[in-house]
C-alpha cells in the first residue's frame, strides 16, 4: 500500500488521548454528557470534562481492579463496581463514596443503571450469583439470586424490567413486582452476555460457543445467530432496534431485526477483511451509525445504509476493550488493553 | 517477566483433610517474593494468608459442542479474564478445588476457552493426599482415583501417621494408578515449593524421559474401572496425518476413559518437537523447542485412564509411523 492512500484517522484532527498505563475496563459518559470517565485495571477511573478535554485527573476508586463502570442514575457522576468487593460512586471531581460493600473476595462483576424523572434512577450490581437493586439514594431494594454466577446484566429500555445473563438462559426481573419470580428464558449452555431490544421485543446472549441465541418476548420463539470464529463479548442494538451490532468476527457482525428476521437472514458484515477480530461494538445512540474496535487497536465508525467506513484510531495501542458514545452521539471514548485511552469529537463545527 | 508470556496457573486437588490448605498456605508464606492470585472454592478453618485471593463457586457446565465430557469451570473462565485486567501485580495463579472435584472441568478449562488459553497455561496439577485415609478413599469413589490420575506432581502427607510398611503399600497402589507422577512424601505438607510451582513443560519431558521399560513394569490391572497408565514410544518418524487420524478417532472412542494423554513427537522432516495433549476428548498440541543434535529422535506416548488396551494401543501407535 502507497503512502498516499494511508487513511486519515480522526483521532488526528479531532482527538485526544493519553496512555493511563492500565487495562482500560470499562468507558462512559456522564447522564449530563458533561464528563467522559475510563475505569482501569488498576483500580483508579479517570475523568475527562467536556469543556476541557486536556484536563484528565485520576480518582482512586478500588483497591485492585475496577470491573464494570455507568453513568450515575443522573447528573455528573458515575457508579463503579471492583474486585474489592465494592460498588462505589465517583464524582466528576474524583471523589468517591461507597454505595455498597459486599466483602473483601467478592467482585463486582456487573454495573448497570438506568434514570428516571426527577433525578430519580436505578443501580444494578451484580456480585456472583447474586444481582442487587438500589435507589438513586443508594438504598437496597431488592435482592434477586439465580442459579449460577451473572455475567450480563441490563436494563431494558423503560427501566421496569433487569435481564441477568447466566448457565442455560437469561432471567428477566420485573422491578416493581410484589413477588421476585422471574421470567427465565432458558437455553442450554453458558451464556455470558445479555442485550434487551430498545422496544422490548427480544433478548438476545451471548454464547460461550461462539454464537448469539435469542428470544422473541412476545411469544418465546427461540433466535439462532451463529458462525462467530471467537466469543462475541459485546452486543449493541442500534438506536431504533433494526440492528443488532456484535463483536467475536473479522468484522462487525449486524443482525436485522426486521422483515422476520434475524431468523433466515444473513447478518451484514462492516468494516472486515483484513482477519482481525472485532472486540467492541458501540451503536450510535442517534444515527444508524455502529463504533467497532479490533484487536490491534482499529477504532472504526461505519454507516450501516451505505457501508461506508470512517477510519478513527490507527492500529496502534492494542487490543480494543472499551467503546462508548456520549448519549447525544457526539463524543466517542475508546480504551485497550495497553492502556490507550482516546476521546474523539463528532460534533458539527 | 515479560507481561506477553502466559500466567502459570497452579491446580491443587485432594480430600478434605489431606493437608491441601497447609500446602497452600506454605506457598504462600514462602514464596520468595513471588506473588499469587489464589483462587479459593470453600473456606477452610485455617484461612489463607494473601493480598489476592478469590473466593468462587465451582461452576462446571457441558460445552454443546456434540462432547459427552467437555465440561468447562465457566467461573474460571471470568476470573482469569478479571485477573489479566491487572496482570502486573501476581506472578501466578493457584487454583484450590474443592475435596470431591472431578479436575478434568478444571484442566479442559485451560484447553477449551481461548480468551483464558491466550492468557494462561496449566503449569501443574498437584494433587495432595493422606498417606493414611487413600486406601479407604480409593475404595469409597471415583474421584480419588481420578484426582491421582490427573496429577503431575502427588503429595503424599502425613507419612508420621503410618508404618513404613503402609507407606510402601500406599505407594505403590498410587504407582499402580499413575507411573508418571512424581512423589513426594511429607509431613505437614513440608517441601520446597519449587518442587510444587513452575513445573511446566519439564514434567511432560521428565515424564516422557522415563525408561518406558522400566514403565511397563507390571500394570497389568486393566480391568473394569481400575484407573492405570501406560506409555509406548517408537524410533521412527510420525506422519502427522496418520496421528491425528489415530489420536482423533480414538479420542472420539474413548475419550470418557482417556483421562490423560499426554506425548512428545518427532514429525517427519520437522527439527522442532511436537508436545501433545489432552484431557479425555479435548487435546491440544503446538511445537516446543528443537530436538537436540545427536538426541535420539523417539516419540513417545503416555496414557492416563480406565481400560487401556495395551496391545491396541501399541498398534495403534505404531501405525502412525511415516513411509
Amino acid at each position: 500500500m502507497s503512502q498516499s492512500t494511508q487513511p486519515a484517522f480522526l483521532l488526528d484532527s479531532r482527538g485526544t488521548h493519553r496512555d493511563l498505563g492500565a487495562f482500560v475496563v470499562a468507558a462512559r459518559f456522564s447522564r449530563n454528557g458533561k464528563t467522559a470517565a475510563f475505569a482501569l485495571g488498576d483500580g483508579s477511573v479517570h475523568l475527562v470534562p467536556a469543556a476541557d478535554p486536556a484536563i484528565w485527573r485520576a480518582a482512586r476508586v478500588h483497591d485492585g481492579a475496577a470491573l464494570a463502570l455507568a453513568a450515575d442514575v443522573d447528573g455528573d457522576g458515575f457508579v463503579s463496581g471492583g474486585d474489592d468487593g465494592l460498588l462505589r460512586r465517583v464524582g466528576a471531581d474524583g471523589s468517591s463514596t461507597d454505595l455498597a460493600s459486599f466483602g473483601a473476595m467478592k467482585w463486582v462483576e456487573q454495573v448497570a443503571t438506568h434514570a428516571l424523572d426527577k433525578g430519580k434512577g436505578l443501580v444494578a450490581a451484580s456480585v456472583g450469583k447474586v444481582v442487587h437493586l438500589f435507589d438513586a439514594a443508594g438504598e437496597k431494594l431488592k435482592t434477586w439470586t439465580h442459579p449460577s454466577s451473572v455475567t450480563g446484566l441490563t436494563f431494558d429500555g423503560k427501566g421496569k424490567r433487569v435481564g441477568a445473563s447466566h448457565y442455560n438462559g437469561v432471567s428477566l426481573w420485573f422491578v416493581a413486582a410484589k413477588t421476585d419470580t422471574p421470567r427465565v428464558l432458558e437455553w442450554k449452555g453458558s451464556h455470558t452476555a445479555v442485550a434487551i431490544h430498545p422496544e422490548g421485543e427480544a433478548v438476545v446472549s451471548a454464547m460461550q460457543e461462539n454464537a448469539l441465541h435469542g428470544w422473541r418476548l412476545s411469544d418465546g420463539q427461540h433466535m439462532r445467530m451463529s458462525g462467530y470464529p471467537s466469543k462475541s463479548e459485546t452486543l449493541s442494538f442500534s438506536r431504533n432496534g433494526r440492528w443488532l451490532a456484535s463483536s467475536g468476527a473479522d468484522a462487525m457482525v449486524l443482525w436485522p431485526f426486521f422483515g422476520g428476521g434475524p431468523m433466515g437472514k444473513a447478518p451484514m458484515e462492516l468494516a472486515g477483511g483484513d482477519g482481525v477480530l472485532c472486540t467492541q461494538v458501540a451503536c450510535h445512540p442517534k444515527e444508524d451509525m455502529v463504533a467497532g474496535g479490533f484487536a490491534d487497536g482499529l477504532v472504526v465508525v461505519a454507516d450501516i445504509a451505505s457501508s461506508r467506513v470512517l477510519p478513527v484510531v490507527p492500529p496502534e495501542h492494542g487490543k480494543i476493550t472499551a467503546l462508548a458514545w456520549s448519549a447525544d452521539g457526539g463524543r466517542l471514548a475508546v480504551g485497550s488493553e495497553s492502556g490507550f485511552a482516546a476521546l474523539i469529537d463528532f460534533s458539527k463545527r | 517477566m515479560a507481561d506477553t508470556a502466559q500466567v502459570p496457573v497452579t491446580v491443587l486437588t485432594g480430600y478434605l483433610g489431606a493437608g491441601k490448605t497447609t500446602l497452600l498456605n506454605r506457598i504462600l508464606t514462602e514464596q520468595h517474593g513471588r506473588k499469587y492470585a489464589v483462587v479459593i472454592n470453600e473456606f477452610g478453618e485455617l484461612g489463607v494468608d494473601n493480598d489476592l485471593v478469590v473466593d468462587t463457586d465451582e461452576e462446571v457446565f457441558e460445552m454443546n459442542n456434540g462432547c459427552i465430557c467437555c465440561t468447562v469451570r465457566g467461573d474460571l473462565i471470568r476470573i482469569v479474564g478479571g485477573l489479566m485486567k491487572r496482570r502486573d501485580k501476581f506472578d501466578g495463579i493457584i487454583i484450590e478445588t474443592t475435596g470431591l472435584a472431578n479436575p478434568a472441568p478444571v484442566a479442559q478449562t485451560f484447553f477449551v476457552d481461548e480468551g483464558v488459553k491466550e492468557k494462561a497455561r496449566l503449569d501443574a496439577i498437584v494433587t495432595v493426599v493422606d498417606a493414611k485415609h487413600l486406601p479407604a478413599r480409593l475404595a469409597d469413589s471415583n474421584e480419588a482415583a481420578d484426582q491421582i490420575a490427573f496429577a503431575d506432581v502427588i503429595v503424599l502427607n502425613k507419612t508420621d501417621l503410618v508404618t513404613p510398611e503402609e507407606l510402601e503399600a500406599v505407594e505403590a497402589r498410587i504407582r499402580q494408578i499413575n507411573k508418571f507422577a512424581v512423589i513426594h512424601r511429607t509431613q505437614r505438607a513440608e517441601l520446597p515449593i519449587e518442587q510444587v510451582l513452575d513445573r511446566g513443560a519439564f514434567d511432560l519431558q521428565r515424564v516422557l524421559q522415563m525408561d518406558p521399560e522400566f514403565l511397563s513394569g507390571e500394570d497389568d490391572h486393566e480391568h473394569n474401572d481400575d484407573v492405570s497408565s501406560m506409555s509406548f514410544e517408537v524410533e521412527k518418524p510420525i506422519d502427522p496425518e496418520k496421528f491425528n487420524a489415530w489420536i482423533g478417532a480414538l479420542l472420539q472412542e474413548q475419550g470418557p476413559d482417556l483421562l490423560r494423554t499426554k506425548g512428545i513427537l518427532a514429525y517427519a522432516g520437522e527439527d522442532r518437537r511436537f508436545a501433545f495433549q489432552a484431557v479425555h476428548m479435548i487435546a491440544d498440541g503446538d511445537f516446543i523447542g528443537p530436538w537436540k543434535d545427536g538426541e535420539p529422535r523417539t516419540s513417545k506416548i503416555v496414557f492416563i485412564g480406565r481400560n487401556l488396551n495395551r496391545p491396541r494401543l501399541r498398534r495403534g501407535f505404531e501405525g502412525c509411523v511415516a513411509d
